[in-house]
């Protein structure tokens, strides 16, 4: 299935599918820190009010903004 | 020999920093910019070992990691250190084949190998070697294991340069290269190698470098050429290619050197982050641990420490500087001098010693453990609603400490807008040099609620900076998309001596001022208030300090301190806060703090002392903090923005303050 990671609900799994939609620096970052098209990733919480979440991929957590979050397609595990 | 340590932020850069050399040979800051440069002396005192900011890619996207390429393009190195981190070693050595690159004699060292088998990966140092055709030596650099071994590696064995050709990018851009190569012949002496795949992927300080040997139009159209190239080759950019080639390459060298095996165990730092940055837990926890911290600080731990110290300090110091004086046989104007002005002056300042300090360790313990980047994360909502990102925050939390380092921080957040902006915003947060006068008012003042009210001050400080944030982001600085991405380091427990030199660096600095400016400004304040128009030694109220303080007195009339010891202080203040404590001891003339508290409600009520607190906190960034700003915004007209919006502010709320208070019927 897929989805929006965004979308994901807490400790759902997904391998990212399309990250071109998101903002070109947020993209850059998310690529030096090893998080691209195929990368695993793992919903770990999500910040009240619309607040940034925080999303585990290969052993790392990464805390991105809803907005950019709703921009990467996954493919659910 | 000069060797670069390089490595991923978190990995363990400055531990291993503070193991392999003895002693700095110099800290300060790199040139054209103050991201703090420090340059120490390995245990043989010969070699140097410089420093770099942490980065994932010597493609830099802040000021901060252009640093690196800076550095390399410019200084001289004679070998590489790359610190790894086992646990993250894919994303580690997309770095490492940058540098290998670049063809410098490069050694790795491989940390955090206890990390990374817990987590189920499992790094063979020896095979990782032998693949990567330089040395790998393991080390754990919180505990300096392996260091020794390591160090003598680096700066005893003849270590081979290395295969700069480790990654093949494809013939498309090996000709490129070997193009490059032809257009660069005899014209400079860095990797071409590594020059090329550095413009390639987008770095802009080689792009510049390059306009600089060969011309802007030449390049661009050789650049060019290869981006068609492989976007019609291969449908995709070249940046992505590139990286595509390498992250191949990587996952080769880990299936040869590392196994990796799925663990169904939650990590403990996971654990914590379910407790801290949980949906509704994570502000009230944070906010619990900020009021905490304020709590200790001044009520619990710091207020009897800085008691004792005043005691000691006003009691048998001086009384012993006294009777030395006295026995010695000092004249009235070096007793005057010393005992009203050095004593009151750089004593009153000494006496807020522990307080700063045990404020230092908190800032150093939530730096240490990883909790500031869960910070980051908890505060973006509300920072991104006032236009400026979670990260801004950071800077804002250290900018407690004092606001030069603080402002320093700001260099980490990518997108310029929001870094000029926090930049002109941390002055507001309440740094350690003005917690003495809060101390001081609050002792006499407000002795019920001591921490609360000081807390009030501190708060009001970050409401006054989100909420300026939201008007100069919708008005001045408009525009521009912001960006928030930040790593979340697992937690780490902090080791007490790491910590201690952490908090002593920081706090080092307030007691090197009191002794070297607080010293001259006391002598300086003291011999204002000794002389007068009509001659020396004359009555305070006659002398030049109650002349140039009364001129500007009433302008603070409105805000409820029309004095013209106020006024005077105001003025020193704007060369260092604690200042004003240094001016006012001396004004006052008494022996000790509890003395000036009592004469202090002579001149102050409650409500009048609570605005000069407000007014305090807001009304003018220090000198320090003014220079850094200069420096940092390379701008007169921000410096000069950033020192008159704070005037107005505070004398806004100042009077709102204290005109509202009396309407309601406080005094």
């Amino acid at each position: 299935m897929i989805v929006l990671i965004g979308k994901l609900k807490k400790g759902e799994k997904g391998r990212i599918l399309h990250i071109s939609n998101t903002d070109l620096l947020v993209r850059r970052r998310l690529l030096d820190l090893g998080i691209t098209e195929g990368s695993e990733v793992c919903l770990k919480c999500v910040m009240p009010f619309g607040g940034p979440v925080m999303v585990e991929s290969c052993g790392q957590c990464i805390g991105i903004r809803r907005k950019e979050a709703i921009q990467i397609e996954v493919e659910k595990l | 020999m000069d060797i670069a340590l390089i490595g991923n932020p978190n990995t363990g850069k400055t531990s291993l920093f503070n193991n392999l050399t003895g002693s700095y040979e110099y800290v300060g800051n790199w040139s054209g910019v103050t991201v703090e440069k420090k340059i120490g002396i390995f245990k043989n005192n010969k070699d140097r070992l410089i420093d770099l900011p942490g980065i994932y890619t010597l493609n830099p996207l802040s000021k901060d990691e252009g640093v690196v390429t800076q550095f390399l393009l410019t200084e001289k190195v004679d070998k590489m250190l790359n610190i790894l981190d086992a646990s993250q070693i894919e994303r580690n050595l997309y770095l490492t084949i940058q540098l290998l690159e670049y063809g410098k004699p490069t050694i790795i060292g491989l940390n955090m190998m206890d990390v990374a088998s817990k987590r189920g990966i499992h790094v063979d140092p020896v095979k990782l070697s032998q693949t990567l055709g330089i040395p790998v030596a393991p080390v754990v650099a919180r505990t300096g294991k392996g260091c020794t071994d390591l160090a003598a590696t680096i700066t005893e064995g003849g270590i081979p340069t290395p295969n700069a050709s480790l990654v093949h990018y494809g013939t498309e851009i090996e000709e490129a290269i070997g193009k490059l190569a032809e257009l660069l012949e005899g014209k400079q002496n860095y990797s071409v190698r590594w020059l090329a795949l550095q413009l390639f992927e987008g770095n802009q300080y080689v792009k510049q470098y390059l306009y600089s040997v060969i011309g802007e139009e030449r390049l661009n159209l050789f650049l060019q050429q290869i981006k068609n190239t492989i976007n019609t080759n291969y449908q995709t950019s070249l940046e992505l290619f590139i990286f595509q080639k390498r992250k191949a390459k990587i996952d080769w060298i880990i299936a040869d050197s590392a196994i990796k095996r799925n663990l169904t165990k939650t990590p403990l730092s996971e654990k914590i982050d379910a407790i801290v940055t949980n949906k509704i837990l994570g502000l009230p926890i944070f906010f619990l641990l900020m009021y905490l911290m304020f709590m200790l600080t001044f009520d619990w731990l710091g207020f009897p420490l800085s008691d004792y110290l005043d005691r000691l300090i006003t009691g048998p110091i001086a009384s012993g500087i006294e009777s030395l004086l006295s026995y010695v046989g000092a004249s009235d104007f070096i007793h005057a001098l010393i005992l009203d002005g050095i004593v009151a002056g750089v004593g009153g300042v000494l006496v807020f010693v522990p307080q700063i300090f045990i404020l230092f360790f908190f800032i150093s313990l939530l730096e240490d453990s990883g909790y500031m980047a869960r910070v980051a994360l908890v505060m973006d909502r509300l920072m991104e609603a006032v236009g400026l990102n979670g990260k801004a925050f950071i800077p804002m939390m250290i900018g407690f400490g004092c606001n030069v380092p603080g402002i320093m921080a700001a260099r980490t957040i990518e997108t310029p807008k929001e870094r000029l902006l926090t930049i002109l915003l941390t002055p507001l947060m309440s740094c350690s040099a003005r917690l003495p006068i809060y101390a001081l008012f609050v002792g006499a003042f407000f002795v019920q609620q001591k921490a609360l009210i000081v807390l009030s001050i501190y708060v009001l400080g970050i409401a006054v900076a989100l909420i300026l944030a939201k008007v100069f982001s919708t008005t001045i600085l408009k525009g521009e998309t912001s960006l928030f991405v930040i790593e979340l380091p697992p937690y780490r427990l902090p080791q007490f001596r790491a910590l201690w030199r952490s908090t002593w660096d920081k706090g080092k600095g307030f007691i090197k001022k009191a002794g070297t400016f607080i010293f001259a400004g006391s002598v300086f304040i003291w011999l204002l208030s000794y002389a007068g128009p009509s001659g020396m030694n004359v009555a305070l109220d006659d002398s030049y300090l109650a002349v140039i303080g009364g001129f500007i007195a009433p302008l603070f009339e409105p805000i409820g301190f029309n004095s013209w010891q106020a006024g005077a202080s105001l003025i020193t203040g704007f060369l260092a806060k604690e200042a004003i404590i240094s001016t006012m001891n001396i004004i006052y003339f008494v022996p000790d703090e509890a003395s000036l508290q009592g004469l202090l409600s002579n001149y102050f009520t409650p409500l009048s002392a609570y605005s000069f607190m407000i007014f305090i906190l807001l009304y003018i960034p220090c000198l320090a903090t003014t220079a850094t700003i200069y420096k940092e915004t390379g701008s007169k007209r921000w410096t000069v923005f950033s020192i008159g919006y704070a005037l107005i502010i505070a004398y806004i709320l100042s009077f709102v303050i204290y005109q509202g208070g009396k309407l309601l019927g406080l005094v």
